[in-house]
């Protein structure tokens, strides 16, 4: 088997100053935090661990379920979303491109269309 | 651009859409198994049409070399189709009666089967993990697509959770690579290992970390058994073949031609951790009393088995991995099948449920026992031949102690199989014969069953069959 | 085309048994009715196949020089390439002519014999690996193909043997063969291996080339050693003396079995090694001695030891041994035509006289001593018949089956040595004395009060008659149609009689049968009085020369002795060993199942601890390749 050669003095390389970088950017706010941690004094009331909203008292229980026609939508949008993200550049460049270019456009549409089809069909975009 | 090259993934990209079509166009109320024949039929012209593509020349190339069609690739491909017809084949009664959403099932079945294709072909990182992701998140949605079964959800939320954490590693691992190769090829990386420093070593461990957790490697396994539980039976199949045939074949390519001389790095690690699955896995695999959590390990030291083989590091090894993998599809078509049947009809996969199948259905007890037997390699069924290749492969590399710990190890796991054996043959007792339900058989099954009977029995006994298709699959892996 | 598609699908033989080995032993091994159907109709069909690759061979150019070679690559590990297929020349087409034949007679008389039996399915299931495997040893192309159907059907016997698994002495006499053939086997292994290693190859009809040539340059001393270590193979499968000690007690299996496997088929796989391989024993003297002389005196020890014996069966197994001693006399003498011709004759008549002593044993409600029989004559005339020609066909009289090939026998004996011709004749005149001695004892006489026989039912009744017809002309078949122009080594052999020789042993015959009639039916002579006077002799022959007892005692003082030291290592460090492991994968396997508690923070947590694990040897390892290279960092 052969050795492993490495560039000669070099152990992390450029990522060895990033993550130096990410080290002290850690320590900072810990060394912050653990002063604290240490002097605060600690009483502890009823009101104090109540779950903070905006000073308002919260009404109810806190475990809400969101209506999933939510996500559906967003998740919809994420369709027309890519389709914009990739028609951008290649109408910019549409000329250079050529027959082709057009082509495969028609086929990407047409499957991200498929993804259009299937959701209204499955009752996707209506709000129920 | 060649696009006969990426012919197969084309034609299963659309028949994937037609699949969808043909679900957006059948009233909901009607069966949908024509919708599965219209995938298998896809897929065995697909099948047919990959034969054609072997080659002995100059391997075609797409995308400018980042996707490579090699005839290892090729033979993987051809693994996948072959799980996945199989599967989709004895699967069609159980989509039917317990799964909601029938005609997703299936297009998901072939989107996460396009994303293994890719992965067979891929030549760079970047490919990689496009097909990784879209296997891998097909996976997530199959897991769950039981949705009456708590179980079914649990399985899928818990393999999210943890495959994302894998897919994090990796990807940070592969940009880790980048950084310090400059580069996303395969071939590239290779050519500036030179450059390497620690942080590109730690890259690289990241990225077998992602592969291990495919493999569900020990510690990276833990995941594993409740998916496997959790999952549609016929999903668990396919990440008992499937998923890990693709993390096999990827992961080869990326070892052999990306840092093949880190050899000396990752050598001793798949070794030990080869070691470490063949004893966990088995080991943990005898208190199962559940079958597909039985299996689940099972497949834990079969990954363990195959690391073996890529422990020798050399065409030999490689050979033997490639006839592993196709021989543990046959056996796990034949033993999931099985418990497909078992599932639907007995509505659970213990070893409760298979007691007296032997009376019930004696296909079913038949077929559940070669296979297992295939899985413990037990001449003459293609186990033991799979098994001769891949520990004589290890000790010509001098690996004597890996081959040591396999051939105890596969002497533990017949206690396990046999157990199930023998669940299924002895005799019922009274109040067991009254909960022993009969079971019904359909023609798909006993097609699937008997293919994979056929398969692991004549692979067993003539080996040299697969051993040639092997043969041309590793010839023009090295280049 | 017809003659070339039957021989390219030559190897469908052995395969559909098997199949039906398989069928019956995963789906209808409960159904007796079922089974026995499946079992019988893939016999036919490989029975069918055998005719039609016997037709061709008969027609067509092929003959021993020039056989029917067709074989596939098995497997391949390193250099090693071993091939299966099928070789058919007009040998192998005689041994399945006469397999398949007498398999499917004995499976449609066992029809019968075990329709009250509740594991019948399970014995069709064995019957039918049986044939499987003997058909599969017969058309092997080469030496691993040959051993591994060797050793199944070796794994067959023990099976069926041991079919009353609930009688102990059937436990011990399955055991009993399985161990004693063993040994037997042991030896042709190493000779296997001796020829792999030395030749390379396996192959018969390489070998057949490259034997001669390294005898030619080296001499056949290495030979006489592997070919003696080849030879202890068929001394134990054809139970030779001294390891003949298995047959007789391999009769406590059904009787089929015994017709089947203890007589007519497997036994002769021994002889049939010796046969197919005879290219490297005719070439060396010395093996081809031992050969010769060790089959004469078995067959005259045997047929001594037949003399005094009681049960039916027993007679009759230990006429098999002497029968196959003719067998091997034959090849050693150098007429591989004799041998074979014989084995045919022999595997007709033998089984025969054992589907009849199951016919009779049926009907006297399992008694098996003959003198507690007598007078069956009347109550099973057709038996009666199928024994008598049973009886005169081997005790070589005219114009029955054994006359020709006992003849034949002689004639090759004498032709090469004489003292080895005196025993063969003696041998003959014994053994038509002891069968007659059979059938008078079993027929003739008076019924005993109350003897419950009657005639067997039709499934058992045909076969009788098949193989009795079949005794009776193929002998003539054979030599008219002219034997030794189709089976034979080096030249092609006249069949033609020696009419001195013949007469001797046909007058040597009759007058054993006379005298047999004189003191057995007639009662001249008191058969007690005369065991009397001969005293030793009478007591050796009757506890069959002690060979039990000897080996018996062998096993007390060296086997036990070593097995009482190998007991109590085993018991007190290897069982610690194991139990220690067995207790050790109970409590990890605890462990691990316990870390796996079903809750994904765990999963997780395992997994980043992996991950800093690993990603720490990297870092380790990265230092240490740099510590070495001598670079700072």
């Amino acid at each position: 088997m052969q050795v492993i050669i490495f560039r000669k003095g070099i152990f992390m390389g450029d990522f060895g100053g990033l993550g130096i970088f990410f080290a002290i950017a850690l320590i900072f706010p810990v060394m912050a935090l653990i002063p604290a941690f240490l002097l605060q004094p600690r009483q502890p009331t009823k009101e104090k661990g109540i779950p903070y909203e905006c000073g308002v008292d919260t009404v109810g229980k806190t475990y809400v379920q969101y209506r999933i026609g939510y996500f559906l939508y967003a998740l919809i949008f994420v369709v027309f979303d890519i389709e914009t993200v990739f028609l951008y550049p290649w109408a910019v460049r549409f000329g250079q491109l050529g027959l082709f270019a057009l082509l495969e456009m028609f086929v990407f549409v047409g499957i991200l269309a498929m993804g259009l089809w299937y959701a209204w069909k499955k009752g996707a975009l209506s709000w129920k | 651009m060649n696009f006969l090259a990426i012919g197969t993934e084309i034609a299963i990209a659309l028949l994937m859409l037609i699949v969808l079509a043909a679900d957006l166009l059948l009233p909901k109320d009607v069966s949908h198994r024509r919708i599965g024949v219209i995938s298998m039929v896809g897929l065995a012209v697909i099948l047919v049409y990959t034969f054609g593509q072997y080659h002995i020349g100059a391997s075609p190339t797409f995308f400018g070399g980042l996707f490579f069609v090699d005839n290892y690739a090729l033979f993987f491909k051809q693994l996948f189709i072959i799980g996945m017809l199989f599967t989709i084949l004895f699967s069609l009664e159980y989509t039917e009666k317990l799964l909601r959403y029938r005609g997703e099932f299936y297009v998901l079945l072939l989107s996460a089967l396009l994303g293994m294709c890719v992965m067979a072909s891929a030549n760079d990182f970047i490919t990689t993990f496009v097909g990784l992701e879209l296997m891998t998140v097909s996976f997530y949605i199959l897991v769950g697509a039981r949705m009456t079964s708590e179980d079914s959800s649990e399985a899928a939320v818990k393999y999210l959770i943890v495959g994302a954490a894998s897919t994090a590693v990796m990807l940070y691992g592969m940009s880790l690579v980048y950084g310090a190769a400059g580069s996303l090829v395969f071939s590239e990386v290779c050519r500036n290992i030179h450059l390497f420093y620690a942080a590109g070593l730690a890259g690289v461990i990241m990225v077998i970390i992602g592969f291990f957790f495919k493999l569900s490697v020990i510690p990276f396994h833990m995941w594993a058994p409740d998916v496997y539980q959790g999952a549609p039976t016929p999903v668990t199949a396919l990440l008992a073949m499937g998923s890990k045939a693709a993390g096999i074949a990827v992961f080869m390519r990326i070892l052999y031609t990306a840092f093949p001389i880190l050899g000396n790095f990752w050598l001793p690690l798949l070794a030990g951790f080869a070691a470490l699955c063949m004893i966990g896995g088995n080991i943990m695999a005898i208190r199962q009393t559940d079958i597909k959590r039985m299996l689940a390990y099972s497949s834990i030291a079969q990954a363990g088995y195959m690391m073996v083989g890529m422990a020798a590091a050399d065409l030999a090894g490689m050979k033997a991995v490639l006839f592993y993998a196709m021989l543990y599809v046959f056996a796990n078509l034949g033993a999931f099948a099985v418990l497909t049947v078992i599932d639907t009809e007995r509505g659970g996969t213990s070893r409760r449920d298979i007691t007296g199948l032997a009376q019930a259905a004696p296909l079913l007890a038949a077929v559940m026992t070669i296979s297992l037997l295939s899985m413990a390699g037990i001449p003459p069924t293609a186990g033991f031949a799979g098994k001769l290749y891949l520990f004589t492969a290890v000790v010509e590399r001098g690996y004597l102690w890996l081959a040591f710990v396999g051939f105890v190890m596969s002497m533990i796991s017949v206690y396990y199989y046999l157990m199930v054996a023998k669940a299924m043959y002895r005799d019922l007792t009274p109040e067991e014969a009254e909960y022993a339900a009969p079971v019904y058989v359909p023609l798909t099954v006993r097609a699937a069953v008997l293919v994979s009977v056929f398969a692991t029995l004549g692979l067993g006994i003539c080996p040299e069959w697969l051993a040639s298709l092997t043969n041309a699959a590793v010839q023009t892996f090295m280049r | 085309m017809f003659s070339d598609f039957m021989l390219t699908h030559a190897w469908l033989i052995p395969l559909l048994p098997a199949l039906a080995f398989l069928w019956i032993g995963f789906f209808t091994r409960l159904h007796k009715k079922r089974s026995a159907a499946i079992a019988i109709t893939m016999s036919s069909l490989s029975f069918l196949l055998a005719c039609g690759v016997t037709w061709a061979v008969l027609s067509g150019p092929i003959t021993m020089e020039t056989p029917f070679v067709q074989k596939t690559l098995w497997f391949e590990i390193g250099s090693v390439r071993i091939f299966m297929g099928s070789l058919v020349d007009p040998l192998t087409a005689m041994m399945l002519m006469v397999v398949t034949m007498v398999s499917l007679l004995v499976q449609i008389y066992s029809v019968g014999y075990m329709a009250h039996d509740p594991g019948a399915g399970r014995f069709f299931a064995f019957l039918s690996l049986f044939a499987a495997s003997m058909l599969g040893l017969v058309i092997a192309v080469n030496f691993a193909q040959l051993y591994v159907f060797w050793e199944l059907v070796g794994l067959c016997s023990y099976l069926l043997i041991g079919f009353y698994y609930d009688k102990v002495s059937a436990r011990e006499a399955a055991k009993k063969a399985f161990i004693t053939t063993r040994i037997g086997d042991f030896g042709l292994l190493l000779g296997i291996l001796l020829l792999q290693i030395t030749f390379g190859t396996l192959d018969f009809q390489e070998l057949k080339v490259l034997v001669p040539a390294y005898i030619w340059i080296s001499g056949t001393s290495f030979m006489t050693i592997v070919g003696l270590l080849l030879f202890i193979g068929p001394i134990g499968k054809s139970g030779q003396f001294p390891l003949h000690v298995w047959l007789p007690d391999a009769m406590e299996g059904p009787t089929p079995v015994s017709a089947l496997i203890h007589a007519a088929t497997m036994v002769v796989a021994g002889v049939y090694l010796v046969g197919r391989a005879y290219f490297i024993f005719s070439a060396l003297p010395v093996v081809m001695n031992v050969i010769a002389w060790l089959g004469g005196f078995t067959a005259f020890f045997a047929a001594t030891i037949a003399l005094t014996q009681r049960p039916i069966k027993r007679i009759l197994a230990y006429s098999t041994i002497s029968q196959l001693g003719y067998m091997m006399l034959a090849l050693g003498v150098g007429s591989l035509t004799a041998s074979m011709f014989h084995l045919m004759t022999h595997a007709f008549f033998k089984a025969l006289l054992f589907l009849c002593a199951g016919a009779v044993i049926e009907a006297m409600q399992d008694e098996a001593d003959i003198f507690k029989m007598g007078g069956l004559r009347k109550k099973m005339p057709v038996t009666f018949a199928a024994m008598t020609i049973g009886v005169l066909a081997i005790s070589g009289l005219p114009p029955f089956a054994g006359f020709f090939s006992k003849d034949e026998i002689l004639g090759a004996a004498a032709a090469v040595s004489t003292p080895l011709y005196l025993l063969g004749t003696l041998t003959a005149f014994l053994t038509a004395f002891y069968m007659a001695r059979l059938l008078f004892v079993t027929f003739f006489g008076e019924a005993s009060p109350g003897c419950p026989a009657t005639e067997t039912n039709a499934f058992m009744r045909w076969p009788l008659i098949v193989l009795a017809v079949l005794s009776c002309v193929s002998g003539l078949w054979g030599h008219f149609a002219g034997f030794g122009e189709w089976v034979y080594f080096g030249a092609a052999e006249e069949t033609g009689i020696d009419w001195v020789i013949a007469g001797t042993s046909t007058v040597l015959s009759l007058v054993a049968i006379g005298l047999a009639y004189e003191i057995y039916v007639a009662k001249r002579w008191s058969a007690y009085e005369i065991s009397q006077r001969f005293g030793v002799l009478y007591t050796l022959s009757f506890n069959k020369y002690y060979i039990d007892e000897f080996y018996t005692l062998l096993r007390r003082t060296f086997c036990d002795g070593l097995g009482r030291i190998l007991y109590w290592i085993d018991l007190h460090v290897i069982d610690g060993i194991v139990n220690g492991l067995a207790r050790l994968v109970g409590v990890l396997s605890t462990i691990f199942t316990f870390l796996q508690n079903g809750q994904v923070q765990r999963y997780v947590a395992v997994f980043y601890g992996g991950v800093i694990v690993l990603v720490a040897y990297s870092l380790f390892y990265a230092y240490k390749v740099l510590t070495l290279l001598g670079g700072a960092f």
